[in-house]
């Protein structure tokens, strides 16, 4: 980093060095020139540590190093070390100082705190929900639920159906805002379906915001119909202290879940039904039995359509950037070719040993480099996407393959970054993530 | 014509000009609302059997008017790039867009105050000073104006270089009142214009009256302009007037007042005026730092005084404005105030709180030192320890955060969700208690200040200092008592005692002043103010105020943005760039950090330009000795 703020102040540094002389042959007071060589001296320092913290900036910003802040310790105690010798710019120096350690602390602060990354959004993929056993889909309802399969006792676990952030799963826990949903297919048959305020075969008794899910839907004639009701139309039956504050319950906060922001095609709202019944060991009725439960209140023009399987294989993803980067590496073959400190069975030989922090620098500036890079970050990503644009030697061109740019996804390619650019020659690599 | 007389006439006649340029826009943009208004009827004539759309959030129909939201993909069509993230690139835009923005529309506002106050100020000589500061404020404004526009440019070609897809479609959509925007801004120019270089021209009586309404429209062409600005920011949110596949369906006004706007605007305007007020609070302390002598000294420390004082009449509404915003997002959609409260986006509302916290201790660490140039007021000094402790219980209650998200191993550390000793002090409950404490003992330190060097004369003077001190118990008392209540009874009733706790605080506030007021009328002064008497580190607290003010903003709008998480539109359009995840609060941290300073940096560097320019000599201030300058407003 030092080196970096050399290159990047060395102009600077020798203006103030070449004043440092000309105040020596120029100034003949001995008082006064020790008062200008002092301040160049000082000033010289000033300079040097606003490029180190410049430096630091530009060397970590995307690899989201905690200890940026530093930058801007270092800032604030260059502007007060020059206030102290330059008096008519005391008071800016002074201020900016001031401002500089107040973000300084609040940025620190950030770093700080535990690191929460929102992921990328879900991606969108063609499953066959059809054909798969009760388990295999079960399976998929906790993915869509939770985000991952054994996830469903995570705090914090939350997958595209964003169930979690209102509903409770398990016994014991408090849902405050949606009903804790253990035993609900037992519960849906019987007392929600007795209740005299559901109104089963009679929805014009209702007195809910809505009545029916569209015109002609009718309620609910079973605990399963009953639970695709409440997800294609939540406000036709609200459960007792779960409605829309304001409302006495007649409305409810869900969002219908097959629309907008959601969007659980008819498919997924089985696997997630499906989940909530072999979880608590029951036999969940067939994918068909549930698909046209849903049917029954979701009309045809209303029903989310699947994705379109994207034509040519550059949609068949290696790595979605949802893994931990070690499976990233082993997916998308890496290891098989690279040698990587710090990740399990990266032993590869066949092209160069990837230390990119200790590297990566010194190759941008070599003369054989055709890219464009600037940072590290940039120089990794390149070498990924276009392995032509810097060649190590003695290793051969065109024996990396020229699709990763098309296989992994946008964030698969950052952790990737992220990893590489931390990894330095004869340091401890760093953690994986 | 005497000369006079030409002079009113030239008066009103530049009022009419500004009058005709407020309505201008609006009578432009007639025909082509009225266009739009009749576009589906002569669409219904011409084919039956137009297609129609659903609104997504007034759910009426309406005749498709548009094209669907493109469903956008990643590569050099939609998301042409530099080697750059081209978000962070756009939020650096945006960002200083903003700031210059909100300081440009607040000062107006402050001007319009004070030119006010001058005015009907009865006190000649404090009528000058307050008409000295408005007119420095407005002149400090105008360089900001220009870069203001410039850096409103720069936005522009931001979003059309880097999101042009984005930006095609959200044009498509404002296209009807977009030409209105434009117009505004020209309205707002001229009349900053003529009401800048009109001041000297019309400064006494009957034209300054003139003056002042010309004040009036300036500042209200100001806050169309922002909320037509924040239009498409309650679009990007809580879309309205176009149907699930973001068709525009003829109707701009559902565009313009979706669910979010009118709070958004509220928190906006407030927001602005804190702002504001903490720039010109800055702007003073670094006057003063620099001053050489004591009247410049004087004049600083009274300006610092007087933006604090506004920026802080401001702040202290600002957070049930929030509440209210906040409501209107749970309101509109559950899991994005989730998302916020309680999810992916909580610990930045941690942050929040803490700089609030900062906001107010700043504030009363200023007023604890301000008491140092009233001679009398020596007697609260002792009693300012207890305040400390107060203020330091609330803030500790107020950040402790209750539920977070937690990875499997930090969850068994903390042997549950929440901690079993401080998760306690971060229910709701306990924070409202916080908080409502600490904005409690602001106003105790403002009454103090205000009474700093009197002795009330009243002949109650006594039943009226007892009166005070009771009602102040009482209202600490009331507000921790519902705060430990809340424990006791369920959520859906805890979440009503916000009501009386906060009723309690401005009780205090609005009746506690008045009464301070009224008790102080004619009373008897133990020595003048010396203003410029303060210490240095007082206006740290200013520059701190003013900084973190800054910075809360920058991180209240980047969770405001950040809360639609892969949308551009929210569930309209979808955002399938490589950087539609969210950031760690890290780097949400060090950007923000970055904006901040570069906003200073280059406000600085606008000080320095307008102190270039020719200076209307402050000979008035200049005149004024210290110490028997006028009371401040507000102050006393």
């Amino acid at each position: 980093m030092i080196n970096q703020a050399l290159d990047m102040g060395w102009p600077a540094l020798a203006l103030l060095a070449g004043l440092l002389i000309y105040f020596q042959v120029s100034i003949s007071d001995p008082a006064a020139k020790k008062r200008a060589t002092f301040k160049t001296f000082i000033g010289m320092i000033a300079t040097f540590l606003l490029f180190v913290a410049i430096a630091n900036y530009k060397e970590n910003f995307y690899g989201e190093n905690r200890l940026l802040p530093v930058s801007l310790v270092m800032l604030t105690a260059a502007s007060f070390m020059m206030a102290l010798y330059f008096a008519n710019l005391a008071a800016l120096l002074k201020i900016g100082g001031a401002m500089f350690f107040v973000a300084a602390v609040l940025s620190g602060y950030g770093n700080w705190l535990p690191q929460v990354e929102g992921g990328f959004p879900p991606k969108e993929e063609k499953l066959d929900f059809s054909s798969m056993t009760a388990q295999q889909l079960a399976d998929e309802g906790e993915k869509i639920i939770f985000g991952g399969i054994g996830k469903n006792k995570e705090q914090g676990a939350i997958g595209k159906g964003q169930c979690p952030l209102c509903h409770a799963f398990h016994a014991g826990m408090l849902g405050e805002r949606a009903p804790n949903l253990i035993g609900l297919p037992e519960r849906a048959g019987k007392e929600r379906l007795e209740d005299p305020k559901y109104s089963k075969g009679n929805p014009s008794k209702r007195e809910y915001a809505q009545k029916e899910a569209f015109t002609g839907s009718g309620t609910a004639e079973n605990g399963q119909e009953y639970i695709a009701e409440s997800h294609a139309c939540p406000s036709c039956y609200v459960v007792a202290g779960f409605g829309v504050k304001g409302t006495n319950d007649k409305e409810s906060p869900m969002p219908a879940i097959h629309k907008p922001p959601i969007s659980l095609s008819l498919p997924e709202l089985a696997a997630v039904d499906t989940w909530l019944y072999v979880r608590e060991g029951r036999d969940a009725p067939s994918f068909d039995e549930i698909v046209k439960s849903y049917e029954k209140f979701i009309p045809e023009a209303d029903r989310p359509k699947q994705q379109e399987e994207k034509a040519g294989p550059a949609s068949a993803l290696m790595a979605d950037g949802t893994e931990p980067v070690d499976q990233i590496f082993a997916k998308a073959q890496c290891v098989a070719c690279h040698t990587i400190p710090g990740i399990p069975g990266a032993t590869g030989t066949i092209g160069p040993k990837l230390v990119e922090g200790t590297n990566a620098p010194s190759r941008m500036k070599d003369k054989e480099y055709k890219g464009t890079a600037k940072s590290t970050a940039d120089y990794i990503m390149e070498s990924v996407v276009l392995p032509s644009a810097y060649v190590v030697k003695p290793f051969p061109d065109n024996t990396m393959p020229k699709v990763f740019g098309q296989k992994l996804s946008a964030g698969a390619l950052k952790k990737i970054v992220d990893y590489l650019s931390q990894v330095y020659e004869g340091k401890e690599p760093p953690k994986i993530s | 014509m005497g000369l006079v007389t030409r002079k009113k006439v030239l008066s009103i006649m530049a009022l009419c000009a500004m009058v005709g340029l407020l309505l201008f826009p609006v009578v432009v943009s007639l025909p082509s609302l009225a266009i739009g208004a009749d576009a589906p009827d002569a669409a219904k004539k011409e084919d039956a059997k137009a297609e129609k759309g659903r609104d997504v959030y007034y759910k009426t129909e309406g005749v498709v008017a548009g094209a669907p939201a493109p469903k956008t993909v990643d590569g050099p069509r939609d998301y042409p790039r530099y080697n750059f993230e081209s978000r962070v690139l756009l939020w650096f835009a945006n960002q200083q867009h903003l700031y210059y923005g909100s300081f440009v529309l607040a000062v107006p506002l402050f001007c319009m105050v004070i030119e006010f106050m001058g005015m009907v100020t009865k006190d000649k000589a404090l009528a000058k000073r307050y008409d000295q500061l408005a007119y420095d404020f407005i002149k400090i404004s105008l360089t900001a104006y220009s870069l203001t526009a410039v850096l409103g440019g720069i936005l522009i070609f931001t979003f059309l270089t880097l999101y042009p897809a984005f930006f095609g479609y959200l044009s498509s959509i404002f296209r009807p009142v977009m030409h209105i925007y434009a117009l505004m801004f020209v309205a707002e120019s001229g009349t900053l214009y003529i009401y800048y270089y009109g001041w000297d021209k019309m400064k006494e009586g009957f034209l300054k009256w003139i003056h002042l309404s010309m004040s009036v429209i300036l500042n209200v062409i100001g806050t169309l302009l922002m909320f037509l600005a924040n239009s498409w920011v309650g679009f990007m949110m809580s879309p309205a007037g176009v149907d699930e596949q973001g068709r525009y369906l003829g109707n701009i006004w559902h565009v313009i007042h979706t669910a979010l706007w009118n709070p958004l605007n509220i928190h906006r305007l407030l927001g602005n005026m804190a702002f504001g007020g903490g720039v010109v609070a800055a702007y003073a302390a670094y006057k003063f730092l620099a001053s050489k002598t004591d009247e410049d000294r004087a004049h600083y420390d009274w300006m610092g005084y007087i933006a604090m004082a506004l920026g802080v009449a401001f702040l202290i509404p600002l957070p049930f404005a929030g509440y209210w915003l906040m409501r209107e997002v749970y309101a509109y959609r559950q899991q994005m105030g989730i998302t916020l409260m309680g999810g992916l986006l909580a610990w930045l509302f941690i942050i929040q709180a803490t700089m609030i916290g900062i906001l107010f201790l700043s504030t009363n660490y200023y007023l604890w030192q301000a008491m140092g140039r009233m001679r009398g007021a020596e007697k609260y000094q002792r009693y300012i320890k207890y305040l400390v402790f107060i203020l330091a219980c609330g803030y500790m209650v107020f950040i402790t955060p209750h539920t977070m998200v937690m990875t499997p191993a930090e969850l068994k550390a903390m042997g549950g969700q929440q901690h079993p000793v401080l998760g306690n002090y971060g229910v709701m409950s306990a924070k409202n208690g916080g908080i409502n404490v600490i904005i409690t003992t602001t106003v105790l330190s403002f009454v103090w200040y205000m009474r700093g060097n009197k002795v009330s004369t009243v002949s109650w003077a006594k039943f009226g200092n007892i009166f005070m001190g009771v009602f102040f118990a009482c209202a600490y008392v009331n507000i921790i008592w519902l705060a430990i209540l809340g424990y006791y009874i369920p959520a859906n009733v805890r979440v009503g005692l916000s009501v009386p706790q906060v009723a309690t605080t401005l009780s205090c506030l609005f009746f506690m002043f008045a009464l301070n007021a009224v008790m102080m009328k004619g009373a008897k002064q133990m020595g003048p103010i010396e203003w410029g008497k303060i210490s240095a580190r007082s206006q740290y607290a200013l520059i701190m105020l003013a900084t973190a003010f800054t910075w809360m903003m920058g991180l209240m709008g980047y969770i405001r943005s950040s809360v639609r998480l892969f949308w551009h539109v929210n569930e309209i359009m979808r955002d399938n760039s490589p950087w539609a995840y969210t950031h760690t609060v890290g780097f949400a941290a060090n950007m923000i950090s970055f904006n901040v300073l570069f906003f200073w940096v280059s406000i600085l560097f606008v000080f320095w330009l307008g102190s270039l320019a020719a200076k209307k000599a402050p000979v008035e201030v200049k005149a004024a000795v210290p110490g028997s300058a006028p009371q401040p407003a507000g102050s006393h």
